[in-house]
């Protein structure tokens, strides 16, 4: 199986040194879990920090060149149909960049690809073609979903460990300059999509904290998962289903 | 031909023997890697190396030191002398025959002497096995030799007797040759040309020769993955092991049922130096709580793994703290063997211990174990206004804090510290922001890259400003800068504070002061004491200060690690035992009420142990203490106090 980790120039949140994200190196160590061809790709103007990926455990990474600011996307998108990996692993999001966290949906949706995020681990499906998948879940909740390759899956940090960085494998591995052709047509992040504002602290709120009561009554009234808030509706038809969704969202204000 | 005529042709038989067993193993080290020595030197050092410095280790077990006194003096001398045997004169004259059974008397003491220690009962760090037949041996060499000669210098023909005398001699005698392949005679042999062919003849020369030496990063393998990958002089080095066992002794991660055992792993090391190779004939004590390892191995074959010779958490156990090597008489370098493997691991497999991963990723990626800011590093001294050498370009003393310097216990002792030069008008400063960590924990964990480049952007940074010393409290940067950074183009004067403050105070800018009444043991620190000698400066400094000084069993160069160096804590290998609490037993034992420290992993680990125990107060905080009650007691007497010029150096807290 043809598996590609997409990778990013990252930066370390304190140092702010050029590193590679840890969940990124630790989608490589998914990826290897999974056997067959790994390589990486990674669109940036300079390979520091992205090269590291050959000390994971990358055997091969190629890097596309772009200019400061450029949205790396339509870049990314041209590559990936050209290779036609079955699998495409990536983080959630960058770090120390722009953080959208949009890339893997855009890509996928770019490529006619399907997403299933925050894998915390992946082993092939009882069909072939098929994977199956363990998906991270709030408050520590798991969720085996089964997908038809090819598609995109997005790593939790849950996921396990990456593999300890070797300077000899960093050393050893190839890192292939790429010229890629932005397919014509491809969505271009507007500039001026993004606007920088300098980061405030803000209180965090906890929903439902009471003031009153002993510590521990109020980190139980503040940590305690709400049961009024919804309903378990179960052997529904599927459009019954879609329209009780739909319903809801509107109800929420979401859909109009 | 008289039995006594052929002792001389069985003692050459004995080195022709010797000879060709010798060659048969020595001709492995031909396979490890080329080394430069210098031969010369070597070979004329040789006799002071061995009579001088081997002694001076030796004689720390005066039983094991007469005994080996006699019985290698014994057997050298009885076997030279029978040689002497066949010239014509000699043969004949029944006062050197004599002299000859003389010689074999002494052996024969000697082989008692081996014996007896051997023999009900052997004490548990000596080894088995082959080392069992020894004294054996040597009893029947020495006996016969005896009887031959004895028999023939006292002119009394009784063949028989002399003729069983022959075959006793010859059957020991050979014996003890078939031992230099591969049983304790090996040490004589290998042990004579890995005194000469040391990789570290600077330890004989009254250097501490401690420094690891920087690996080639562009070599085509980094660090040691087989036997062949150590250099042949570090086989040799092998060879000479004894089994004496005194590194199990005194390691630290032995005495806390850690897997690692120095002495087993320097034979596990040396029993794959052979091409097919497996562990079975070792008899010494095990690792303990042993990982179990398939136990075959091979000059090209890889050591570590459990498939291999030697587990990885041996490995991984090691607090580099070099208390094996200064325990080994035979002068093995266990620690370099160590690092070389760890290199291996971690540079080419990426084979480290998960904690310790993430430790080396955070040192890539912020210059810093932790992953924390440097500019955080001085926040321990807030108020106390440090002023930083890139405001002040030049100082007189750049105080290097360390990567203590971000934790609170140890932030009391930095500030006691600066406390302290600041009253003594010291001009310093700190490097603030500019200052990487030093690279200690990468290079023990093997992480030679990151080291280097740490070591390279420090000297950098170093290199920019003007001040005349370095002063620390950590005697891993302490140790780093001064020993290791030289191969990276930073020679630099290092001082640890201990001998800083001690010359502030013979130099009167401090005033000594008084704790009286203070009980306190002193625990060194591997990387001050072993490392760099430094073992005087902090007691005269407790004495100065009025301390009352007690020693705990194990001080000075021979003190026992508090387990927090070479990565140890955060490789984490599991024990039965803390080596912290084992240390802090052993303050107690002396029933001081303060532990004194000058580390600051010594007071990381110290400082972690429960229950009732010492105090653990490191010396500059000592110091300050006494300097305060000497302020105290001076203004109780107002004339003196208005004389002395100290309070207007007063920082302003």
């Amino acid at each position: 199986m043809k598996i590609t980790v997409l990778l990013s120039p990252g930066l370390h949140p304190l140092s702010g040194k050029p590193v590679l994200p840890r969940l990124e190196a630790q989608a490589i160590a998914l990826g290897k879990s999974l056997g067959g061809v790994l390589s990486g790709l990674a669109a940036a103007s300079c390979p520091d920090g992205v090269a590291d990926a050959l000390g994971h455990g990358l055997a091969q990474l190629d890097l596309i060149a772009t200019t400061e600011g450029e949205d790396p996307m339509p870049l990314l998108a041209a590559a990936l149909a050209e290779d036609g990996p079955k699998l495409v692993l990536a983080g959630r999001r960058s770090q120390g960049g722009e953080e959208s966290g949009l890339v893997p949906y855009a890509l996928a949706k770019a490529l006619g690809l399907g997403v299933v995020a925050d894998a915390v681990a992946i082993e092939p499906g009882t069909e072939p073609g098929t994977l199956s998948i363990l998906q991270a879940l709030p408050k520590g909740a798991r969720r085996r979903v089964v997908a038809r390759l090819p598609m995109v899956v997005t790593v939790h940090p849950a996921a396990p460990p990456a593999l300890p960085y070797a300077y000899g494998a960093a050393r050893r591995g190839t890192l292939r300059a790429r010229r890629v052709q932005a397919a014509p047509g491809a969505p271009d992040a507007a500039p001026g999509l993004f606007e920088e504002r300098a980061y405030r602290k803000r209180p965090k709120l906890m929903r439902g904290a009471g003031t009153g009561g002993s510590a521990a009554e109020r980190l139980r009234a503040a940590t305690e998962a709400g049961g009024a808030g919804g309903r378990v509706l179960t052997d529904l038809s599927p459009e019954q289903a879609a329209r009780t969704i739909l319903d809801h969202l509107a109800g929420l204000g979401i859909l109009r | 031909m008289t039995p006594a005529a052929l002792l001389p042709y069985v003692v050459l038989a004995m080195l022709a023997l010797a000879a060709l067993q010798a060659w048969r193993r020595f001709r492995h080290w031909r396979a490890g890697r080329p080394a430069l020595v210098d031969w010369a030197r070597g070979l004329v050092a040789l006799p002071k190396r061995y009579l001088v410095d081997v002694h001076h280790v030796v004689a720390r077990d005066a039983y094991a030191s007469r005994m080996h006194m006699v019985v290698a003096g014994g057997l050298l001398a009885a076997s030279a002398l029978s040689v002497l045997t066949a010239v014509p004169p000699l043969g004949q004259s029944r006062i050197w025959l004599g002299l000859v059974a003389l010689a074999f008397a002494v052996t024969l003491a000697g082989a008692l002497l081996v014996g007896a220690r051997r023999y009900p009962q052997r004490p548990r760090r000596l080894s088995g096995g082959r080392f069992q037949i020894l004294p054996i041996l040597l009893l029947a060499y020495a006996l016969g030799g005896l009887l031959t000669a004895g028999l023939a210098a006292a002119g009394a023909s009784l063949p028989p007797l002399s003729a069983l005398g022959l075959l006793l001699a010859a059957a020991g005698g050979l014996g003890l040759a078939w031992q230099v392949r591969a049983g304790p005679m090996r040490h004589a042999l290998a042990g004579a040309i890995h005194l000469a062919a040391h990789p570290r003849p600077g330890r004989f020369e009254g250097e501490r020769a401690s420094a690891l030496r920087p690996l080639d990063l562009d070599a085509p393998k980094l660090g040691v993955e087989t036997p062949a990958d150590l250099a042949w002089n570090q086989l040799a080095g092998l060879d000479a092991c004894i089994q004496c066992g005194r590194c199990e002794t005194a390691c630290p991660a032995f005495a806390a049922g850690q897997p690692l055992n120095p002495k087993r792993l320097i034979q596990d090391l040396a029993a794959a130096i052979a091409p097919e190779a497996d562990n079975r004939h070792y008899a010494g004590s095990p690792y303990p709580e042993a990982r179990p390892v398939a136990g075959i191995g091979g000059l090209t074959r890889p050591v570590i793994g459990a498939d291999a010779m030697i587990h990885p958490d041996t490995l991984w156990s090691c607090t580099t703290c070099r208390a094996c090597v200064e325990e080994c008489p035979m002068m093995i370098e266990h620690v370099d063997a160590i690092v070389g493997l760890r290199r291996f691991q971690t540079l080419e497999l990426g084979a480290v211990p998960m904690k310790a991963a993430e430790t080396l990723g955070e040192l890539r990626g912020a210059d810093e174990p932790g992953g924390r800011a440097l500019a955080a590093r001085t926040d321990f001294a807030a108020g106390l206004d440090l002023p930083r050498l890139a405001d002040t370009g030049t100082c007189d003393v750049l105080l290097w804090l360390g990567e203590g310097a971000y934790d609170l216990r140890y932030g009391r002792t930095l500030r006691a510290l600066v406390t302290l030069l600041r009253r003594a008008g010291v001009d310093f400063a700190v490097l603030g922001a500019e200052e990487r960590d030093c690279g200690d924990t990468a290079r023990r964990l093997g992480d030679e890259a990151t080291f280097q480049r740490l070591a390279r952007d420090n000297v950098a940074t170093l290199t920019r400003y003007r001040f005349a010393r370095i002063l620390t409290a950590d005697p891993h940067a302490l140790h780093a800068l001064r020993n290791e950074y030289p191969a990276f183009g930073g020679t630099f004067d290092v001082v640890h504070h201990t001998a800083f403050l001690l010359e502030l105070i013979e130099a009167g800018r401090l005033p000594a002061g008084s704790v009286a009444g203070l009980s306190v043991a002193y625990h060194d620190p591997c990387y001050l004491g072993r490392y760099n000698g430094e073992v005087e400066a902090p007691r005269a400094l407790l004495d100065r200060i009025g301390a009352e000084r007690r020693e705990m069993a194990r001080s000075g160069r021979r003190s026992m690690c508090c387990g927090g160096g070479g990565g140890a804590p955060i490789s984490d290998i599991a024990g039965e035992r803390r080596i912290p609490d084992i240390r802090m037993g052993q303050a107690k034992d002396t029933g001081a009420g303060i532990v004194a420290v000058a580390c600051p992993t010594c007071t990381a680990m110290l400082e972690g142990v429960t229950g009732e125990r010492p105090d653990v107060r490191d010396i500059a905080e000592l110091v300050l203490q006494a300097v305060d009650a000497g302020a105290q007691a001076a203004s109780a007497r107002p004339p003196v106090a208005a004389a002395m010029p100290m309070s207007a150096l007063e920082p302003a807290e």
